[in-house]
């Protein structure tokens, strides 16, 4: 089953001022910078250290557990590390993972040759509000 | 004493620890130093909760600063005090560390922390790790032997901009060597983040004064900092570009946006909120 057939476009809309509010606070912008599909990385200069204080504050906001720094293992799924990736760049296997499981993401953004290290550049506002649906339908 | 688990130490004992859950300490400020920073009390609670943090997971990750989301500042401490320490890890995994904590003296609140994080990297990379369960085994059994902190040198802030009250960049040199550097950390020396956040307040504090009417009976002193984040590590001899700007100011309150910048990159933000505290 793909991520595509688990979350609806409603569900994400339903999170996604919380999620876009937050997003603002971590990286100290506008709220109206903040779009539904634009990468965090890319448009708005965002870097590790915010992605892990994104999460931490979405944890908050939305009273769930996510696993921080596990994002790119989240969207690996159950395909094994060696399938994923060789020597750094993701497999076609891990490009159809990905195409999977970021649906909100372009597919011609996932594309070979694609460094594992790129992979959070494809990550937007929608990206976390799937995180955090996840997050509450994993806690019931 | 200074050198390794000595020059920026400052745990003494640990008297309670459920490693990964809970842990409590003490820390006694060494009598001869002229001043303990609030900056440093924030240091040693994060420290406690390093130390939980690293035997839940057997020395082999150590936590780095990160993120503290709410630092409240309650109270100064002076040479001779003996601060209670006590951090809950809220989290602890191979990435990162999550926990609050707070310093007392004698039951009183001196500091209290929320919402913390510090990603865990390779201990290794900081630190024999051998010697770190070695420094944990003497904390949780007789203790380190107190005074091992032999105070900071001074760090000069040269204003490069100012608008009185309003906003003021400083440059900060960080030197090049230290006796801070052989403890934090062994592998690879860093400036620790909360001698830089000390920058950042002394800067702020400034921007305070000018901002806030003169009262003869108090002085605006950093009650509160909020949204620390530290984006980078700060070499030895690295230059600084440290930043204040006013975003608000009342009739006893002032709050000012902080940077740090080097190459031309942030490293470090957050905020810092002053109040008036009564003069002693």
């Amino acid at each position: 089953m793909t991520q595509q057939a688990e979350i609806s476009k409603e569900e994400i809309m339903a999170v996604y001022p919380t999620v876009a509010a937050t997003i603002a606070d971590a990286l100290g912008c506008e709220p109206e910078d903040v779009q539904l599909d634009v990468s965090l990385i890319e448009g708005l200069d965002a870097e590790s250290i915010d992605f892990l204080d994104l999460v931490f504050r979405l944890e908050r906001a939305f009273k769930v557990k996510i696993p921080r720094g596990k994002i790119v293992e989240d969207a690996r799924g159950d395909l094994p590390e060696a399938e994923f990736e060789q020597k750094g760049l993701v497999t076609d296997a891990g490009l159809a993972r990905l195409r999977s499981f970021l649906t909100e993401v372009p597919a011609d953004r996932i594309a070979s040759p694609l460094k594992v290290a790129d992979v959070p550049r494809l990550f937007t506002a929608e990206t976390f509000c799937k995180l955090v649906i996840r997050s509450q339908k994993a806690a019931g | 004493m200074g050198g390794r688990f000595g020059a920026f130490s400052f745990v003494d004992r640990i008297t309670d620890v459920v490693p990964g859950v809970r842990v409590r300490g003490l820390y006694r400020v060494p009598a001869a130093l002229r001043a303990f920073p609030a900056a440093l009390v924030a240091e040693a609670v994060g420290q406690l909760a390093a130390w939980a943090g690293m035997a839940a997971l057997e020395f082999r990750r150590r936590p780095v600063a990160g993120l503290a989301r709410d630092t409240r500042f309650l109270r100064d401490v002076g040479p001779g005090e003996l601060l209670e320490l006590e951090a809950e890890l809220e989290s602890c995994t191979d990435d990162d560390v999550a926990y609050a904590g707070r310093a007392t003296t004698g039951g009183a609140p001196v500091i209290a922390l929320e919402q913390c994080l510090g990603p865990m990297l390779p201990a290794e990379d900081f630190d024999a790790p051998e010697a770190l369960r070695g420094d944990y085994a003497l904390l949780c059994g007789a203790g380190a032997p107190p005074g091992r902190f032999g105070g900071l040198p001074d760090f000069d802030l040269q204003r490069t901009e100012s608008v009185a009250g309003e906003r003021a960049k400083a440059m900060l040199r960080v030197p090049a060597s230290a006796p801070f550097f052989e403890d934090h950390f062994p592998r690879r020396p860093v400036f620790p983040a909360t001698l830089l956040l000390d920058a950042q307040i002394r800067l702020a504090s400034a921007l305070a004064r000018e901002a806030l009417a003169p009262r003869e009976d108090a002085v605006p002193a950093a009650a509160r900092m909020l949204d620390v984040k530290v984006r980078a590590f700060i070499a030895p001899g690295q230059l600084l570009e440290l930043g204040a700007e006013r975003v608000a100011a009342e009739a006893d309150g002032f709050t000012a946006r902080l940077s740090a910048r080097a190459d031309g990159k942030t490293v470090a933000t957050a905020r810092v909120e002053f109040a008036a505290r009564t003069r002693v």
